[in-house]
């Protein structure tokens, strides 16, 4: 007879089976958790289709008029809030949470393989998010809700103005990208000066990277434009300044970055490269800041993320239509119609942006970490 | 610039009075030799005692603090010396290789041909080829460092200075951080050179290279060479007390 043992393809898996007991807890930790966050959407499309035709009497004493925009749309989503729907929902979604944490916690040391454990431990968890979560709506709707709603989620107020947002999103992208890549060469120019061994050098760039980082990006942004702009009759755009401090701003930062990446490479590496004859600047070219920038991927990457968001300070300086970035859009609208559910427009268009950007750093971390640094050729 | 008659006894290398202090750390304490063409000059001496900051000093990779070094009859310790220039003709391979990591064993041996001397591609690809086929790696131009094991980074290392055609190779153990079983790989290739005719200076730990290889031997202790000589000589008849002890604990 032929034995022939193929080699296994995986190591095996030593969790362990599953079981009835915890493979249920955990269902029932998933269901707790669907129930409140599901069971709230659920609702409050239910009122959004459904709802009353007209401002309900709890809507009308609570400040809501006929004639605002969007107020009856508002006042659905009160409704659906105060609704017993909601309260049913939310009681049972916690009562099936509780039952998931005290089976869970009771039983997960008493399992006999790991899968079980994890499973029973995992229901648990999850049933104390479902509580926490359902406390937190209750605690919401025993405020004022209608307030809220009308300020912050009148999605109604938002018609008319997609264009503007659309030349906001434009002007923000425009900025972080522009000051970013400005940065960043900026940056690698003074963090080559920092490291120089000549005090001359080295001082006025420390200043400029100290001043930068030293003082707030909105007092820059502010001197720069009323004093340096206008005070010496520069005639510059608010754009224009803008890209202008936060490449300034973020060069100040990455050369600290870039700095700190070039002195982590051992300094065999240099002497290997002047050693053959290559003068301080090509080895530095060659050698050390292409081993450098791998390095430093990561950290810029975060400044690219906080910029994102700094943009927003052009707020304080003054703006035509055209030169709004999305936050003073937002604003723009808020001052317009006293509302302030652009604010919640423009942080989701933030987010929009920076969560696969943080992802993808997290991703670019986890790769550098393990240990494929300096493999792959550029 | 300084010019000093070129030795017609065929010295390629003249320390003369060579201090070198570390802060107030008093490393090397004046250092004269002269080094011959042709000559392999092996440096022991126990850990500590200026070695490796000796051979630095060669190519200035340390600067003595006091004391001339002379080149092909150039003072290069002058302040106006176009140090870049010496250095293409002095080649150093270290302990740790310092291969750069992001370049695969072909580019490594091709970047200062081409940023250095100027070579265009072409030129600069085959004289890498040719030097990696010296040390024996030209199966593995392409492999990046990360691919090769301690051994074979080493001749990529070798293979580098090389490139270079310098007048002079300096090796800083270079086989201290290798396994014992890729010693050899790389002894071997020195040998080579040094049949060759190169000029070599070589701090090691490997008493049977310094005795079958070195063609003159210099035991250091505390900053100054104690005792010199002809390998063999120095090795059964050691003349210093402390050259007799190091001997004795390594041998
Ligand atoms: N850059 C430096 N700064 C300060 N001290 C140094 C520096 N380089 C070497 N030294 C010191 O100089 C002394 C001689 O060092 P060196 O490396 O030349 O010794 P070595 O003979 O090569 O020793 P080993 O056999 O351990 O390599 C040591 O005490 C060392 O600590
Ligand atoms: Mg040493």
């Amino acid at each position: 007879m032929a034995v022939a043992t193929a080699e296994p393809a995986r190591p095996p898996d030593v969790r362990g089976p599953t079981a009835p007991l915890p493979l249920s807890i955990f269902a029932l930790g998933i269901a707790a958790l669907v129930v409140v966050a599901g069971g709230l959407l659920a609702v409050q499309i239910a009122y959004a289709v459904n709802g009353a035709p007209e401002l309900t009497e709890h809507c009308l004493v609570n400040g809501l008029t006929e004639n605002q925009t969007g107020s009856l749309g508002v006042c659905h989503i009160v409704e659906a809030f105060r609704s017993s729907a909601l309260t049913v929902v939310l009681l049972v979604g916690m009562a099936v949470g509780a039952v998931a944490v005290v089976a869970g916690f009771s039983i997960n040391a008493r399992m006999p393989t790991r899968r079980q454990r994890e499973h029973a431990i995992a229901g648990g968890v999850l049933g104390i998010q479902a509580i926490v979560l359902g406390v937190l709506l209750f605690w919401f709707r025993a405020g004022k809700v209608t307030i809220f709603s009308r300020s912050f989620l009148n999605i109604a107020v938002l018609e008319g103005y997609g264009d503007d947002f659309l030349t906001g999103a434009k002007n923000t992208l425009y900025l972080a990208f522009g000051g970013e890549v400005g940065g960043i060469i900026l940056g690698l120019i003074f963090a080559v000066l920092t490291l120089s061994t000549r005090r001359v050098v080295r001082a006025p760039a420390r200043a400029y990277i100290n001043f930068f980082r030293g003082t707030p990006l909105i007092w820059q942004l502010v001197t720069f434009y009323f004093g340096v702009n206008l005070g010496l009759g520069l005639k510059l755009g608010t754009i224009q300044v803008g890209l202008i401090v936060f490449t300034l701003n973020t060069g100040a930062y990455a050369a600290e970055v870039f700095r700190a990446g070039i002195q982590s490479i051992e300094r065999g590496q240099i002497e290997a490269a002047r050693s053959l004859g290559m003068s301080y600047l090509q080895s530095m070219r060659y050698a050390i800041v292409p081993q450098a920038v791998r390095r430093v991927i990561p950290p810029l990457m975060n400044e690219f993320v906080i910029l994102i968001k700094d943009t927003a300070l052009i707020v304080a300086l003054g703006q035509t239509l055209g030169q709004r970035d999305i936050f003073s859009v937002a604003r723009q609208i808020y001052s317009s119609t006293f509302n302030a559910t652009g604010f919640m427009a423009a942080a989701a268009g933030y987010l929009i942006v920076t969560l696969p950007l943080i992802r993808l750093v997290n991703m670019v971390e986890r790769k550098l970490r393990s240990g494929l640094t300096g493999i792959v050729g550029q | 610039m300084r010019q000093r008659p070129l030795n017609d006894d065929g010295t390629l290398v003249r320390l003369e009075g060579i201090h070198k202090w570390f802060g107030d750390l008093h490393v090397l304490k004046g250092i004269d030799h002269k080094i011959h063409s042709e000559q392999v000059v092996v440096v022991i001496g126990p850990s500590g005692s200026g070695k490796s900051t000796l051979l630095r000093c060669i190519n200035i990779l340390e600067e003595p603090t006091q004391g001339s070094v002379i080149f092909n009859g150039q003072d290069i310790t002058d302040i106006r010396t176009d140090l870049n220039k010496v250095r293409t003709q002095i080649g150093i391979v270290f302990q740790a290789y310092n291969l750069f990591p992001h370049k695969t064993a072909m580019e490594n041996c091709m970047l200062a041909l081409k940023k250095v001397l100027n070579m265009v591609d072409d030129e600069a690809q085959e004289r890498a080829m040719t030097e990696l086929k010296h040390v024996g790696l030209e199966q593995k131009a392409d492999a990046y460092p990360s691919q090769l094991s301690g051994g074979q980074q080493q001749r990529v290392a070798i293979a580098r200075a090389l490139a270079m055609r310098p007048q002079l190779m300096l090796f800083d153990e270079v086989t201290s951080a290798l396994d014992p079983e890729l010693v050899k790989e790389v002894l071997d290739t020195m040998k080579r050179l040094a049949d060759e005719g190169m000029t070599m200076v070589v701090v090691t730990h490997e008493m049977g290279f310094a005795r079958e290889v070195g063609t003159h031997l210099l035991f250091m202790d505390d900053g100054k060479i104690v005792e010199e000589g002809e390998p063999r000589e120095v090795f059964e008849r050691p003349q210093d007390e402390r050259t007799q002890s190091f001997l004795s604990h390594v041998l």
